[in-house]
């Protein structure tokens, strides 16, 4: 079987779904054998999944609305 | 007497040894590249790997797939000289001609007639190449290895047609009578049955043999790659049934492509990159596109080198260079010394001449190889050189629609191209259009690279305004939505010059890869996002990312929260895509030690 180190190497790809099927393999005997592996892949893939469903940096139309409306103020000015 | 000079090495010269226990002589095709001793040790390597050593295919076999694809791209100096092998290996005169006047005359098993027409349909119709085609192989009993050694026996083939066509090299022996027209344009590549080509879109390719998984940590030129490259490319991955074999390739690419003493990397890269478009193979595209922006081009140059070197930004000589090497690699017929003496008018060295017929051999090689075991892609290539090549190969049948949205013809249609044109007539209700689809995608990477809330809107209304003043310049070549996020990172990297704070964006990558080995090993909460409410998660994740150092956090926002693909993240940011997967990943996994205490299982050791 292949080391946590070797896993870890691989782990960036794996993660993308980016592995060959013989790699995967590999891979998957590792972790159905190494629990450090297997919480580390498993909390990665929450974390992942965490962060992309955060909704975070979304900026509120309260905010957007008034700096669109400034920029484009100012453009129509420029036209005049 | 070749096109190039030559000066004498000395008979003690490591590869003339070799080449002279081998063949039993030193060829003239070899001694054609003696101003740079590197190369004849590189193709010294490649010849007693893949030709000498003994493997699957039988050395009888290999010798004839060599001169059965040298008579067909009437390579008379190659053909004298493997005739000549083939008699030494025991061949009567006469079974040679006949050979060579048509090979499924000769008596020869069926499976090797099928080997030969597999082998010869690789070195001329590359692209149409698929896995029905392996299957016929498999059908006549072939397995694994031997697929995989007659793919390597005809790129071999394919590299030294080429070189004998570059360099000119007199012939060692007479030369052999060749039919006038040869099998394949003959007969066409449809009409065999092996040779008919086309597959459906979507269906599943490559790769077509097993590759074993090799590691780094005992499979030393792969630890080297890793070093080099920041990954190991599915290229080499899949050429693990041979480790022996793969050693000698690396050796041999590092001895052709490292040392600059003749050509740049970046002009040799460049034109592995043109000549692999001019071959149509994606892969290499792809991946010589990356290694150009990894030297410090901009993706556009590379993009557009794959799509028209023409119309690059490229020197005269370079373009001339370019001229030259694509020619003498994909019209090798038009293809004649006066395009030497054209570079030399031009100022090019005869070593840098010779060194870019080798790279142009070196990377017909890789061609044959790629398409041949079907190697997976490990980067998308440029969206506009995949829309190209489904005009420039009609004939052909090109892998559309393979697994994994790698190609993805329609990845140029923008939906805002209608509102752009009237904005570019200056319709400002067009533009305010555009702006309000795209506000949260720009604000995201404002955010992502200046970290702080005031600063990324300041910055927002500076991008729009930038966006406006040059919408005239925008020509389609990208999404719009692409344009816009690239002016937003200039724009953001005008604030950060200002605030002196552009080397986070810019610093390489270095500490090992153990600096960043997970500490935290519990487990987490079967579904951990009910731990907390929607706007305490959204708090955590916001914090956890500011605190990243900005190269990470610029990584993480537009993979995990704009959900851009790793290729589209690595164009965006003008970084190679290995760059761009270790930065994600060192950025997951300190936004994982981040988050942990807030998710672990309360339940002790409770892992599924
Ligand atoms: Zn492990």
């Amino acid at each position: 079987m292949i080391t946590c180190e070797e896993f870890f190497a691989e782990f960036a790809d794996y993660m993308e779904n980016q592995v060959s099927p013989e790699i995967r393999k590999e891979l998957n005997l590792h972790l159905s054998q190494c629990r450090a592996c297997r919480v580390l892949y498993d909390t990665s893939l929450k974390t992942v999944k965490i962060v992309t469903e955060s909704g975070s940096f979304e900026l509120p139309h309260s905010v957007s609305d008034p700096i669109i409306d400034c920029v484009m103020a100012k453009l129509r000015k420029d036209r005049s | 007497m070749s096109f190039l000079s030559e000066v004498r090495l000395k008979d003690k010269f490591g590869p003339f040894v070799e080449f002279q226990a081998g063949l039993g002589f030193v060829p003239n095709l070899v001694l054609a590249q003696s101003l740079l001793p590197r190369l004849i040790e590189a193709q010294a390597m490649l010849e007693s790997a893949v030709r000498l050593r003994e493997g699957a295919i039988p050395r009888v076999q290999k010798e004839r797939i060599l001169l059965i694809v040298a008579a067909e791209r009437q390579d008379t100096y190659c053909v004298a000289l493997d005739s000549k092998i083939l008699s030494s290996l025991g061949l009567l005169e006469v079974q040679i001609d006949s050979l060579l006047a048509d090979y499924r005359n000769v008596d020869l098993s069926g499976s090797e007639l099928a080997c030969l027409q597999f082998c010869l349909k690789l070195s001329h119709h590359a692209p149409s190449v698929c896995s029905e085609d392996i299957d016929a192989l498999r059908a006549c009993g072939f397995g694994d290895e031997s697929i995989f050694e007659a793919v390597v026996v005809t790129a071999l083939a394919v590299y030294r047609c080429t070189l004998s066509l570059g360099l000119g090299p007199e012939p060692d022996f007479g030369a052999r009578k060749l039919p006038s027209t040869r099998i394949v344009q003959q007969h066409g590549p449809a009409s065999h049955g092996l040779l008919s080509g086309s597959h459906e879109a979507g269906q599943r390719n490559g790769p077509y043999v097993r590759a074993p998984y090799l590691s780094p940590k005992t499979f030393s030129p792969f630890a080297i790659v890793q070093k080099s490259h920041g990954f190991i490319p599915n290229f080499f991955r899949a050429q693990s049934l041979r480790p022996d074999l793969l050693e000698a390739e690396l050796e041999a690419v590092g001895r052709i492509l490292l040392p600059e003493e003749a050509l740049t990397r970046v002009q040799k890269e460049s034109i592995l990159l043109a000549v692999s478009a001019a071959n149509l193979n994606s892969y290499c595209v792809a991946m010589h596109c990356n290694l150009l922006r990894g030297l410090g081009k901009p993706s556009e140059e590379g993009d557009q080198i794959a799509v028209d070197y023409h119309e690059a930004n490229l020197s005269v000589a370079d373009e001339a260079l370019l001229d030259f090497a694509v020619k003498l690699g994909t019209r090798g017929p038009e293809f004649s010394g006066r395009d030497v003496v054209k570079l030399q008018a031009l100022g090019f060295t005869e070593e840098q001449i010779l060194e870019c017929v080798v790279v142009t051999a070196l990377n017909n090689f890789a061609n044959t190889l790629q398409m041949g075991l079907g190697i997976e892609p490990d980067f998308a290539p440029p969206p506009a050189f995949e829309e190209n090549k489904v005009h420039l190969a009609d004939a052909v049948a090109t892998p559309i629609g393979r697994e994994g949205g790698v190609y993805r013809g329609d990845v140029i249609q923008d939906l805002d191209a209608g509102l752009v044109a009237q904005a570019q007539d200056g319709k400002l209700e067009a533009f305010e259009e555009l702006v309000r689809r795209h506000t949260q995608l720009i604000y995201r990477t404002l955010m992502a690279m200046l970290g702080k809330p005031p600063d990324a809107q300041d910055a927002l209304q500076d991008t729009l305004l930038n966006a406006f003043k040059h919408i005239g310049g925008f020509q389609g070549r990208s999404k719009f939505s692409t344009w816009l996020v690239s002016i937003a990172r200039n724009t953001a990297l005008q604030r950060l010059r200002a605030r002196k704070d552009v080397e986070s964006l810019d610093e390489p990558e270095r500490g090992e890869e153990g600096d960043f080995r997970p500490r935290q090993v519990r487990s987490w909460a079967d579904n951990p996002e009910q731990l907390h409410s929607k706007s305490e998660i959204q708090q955590l994740v916001e914090a956890g990312i500011l605190g990243l150092p900005a190269k990470y956090r610029v990584v993480v926002v537009l993979r995990d929260i704009e959900q851009l693909s790793t290729d589209e993240v690595a164009r965006e940011l003008g970084l190679g895509v290995p760059a761009v997967k270790t930065r994600l990943l060192r950025g997951r996994l300190m936004l994982r030690e981040w988050l942990s205490p807030h998710f672990t299982a309360s339940t002790k050791g409770a892992v599924k």
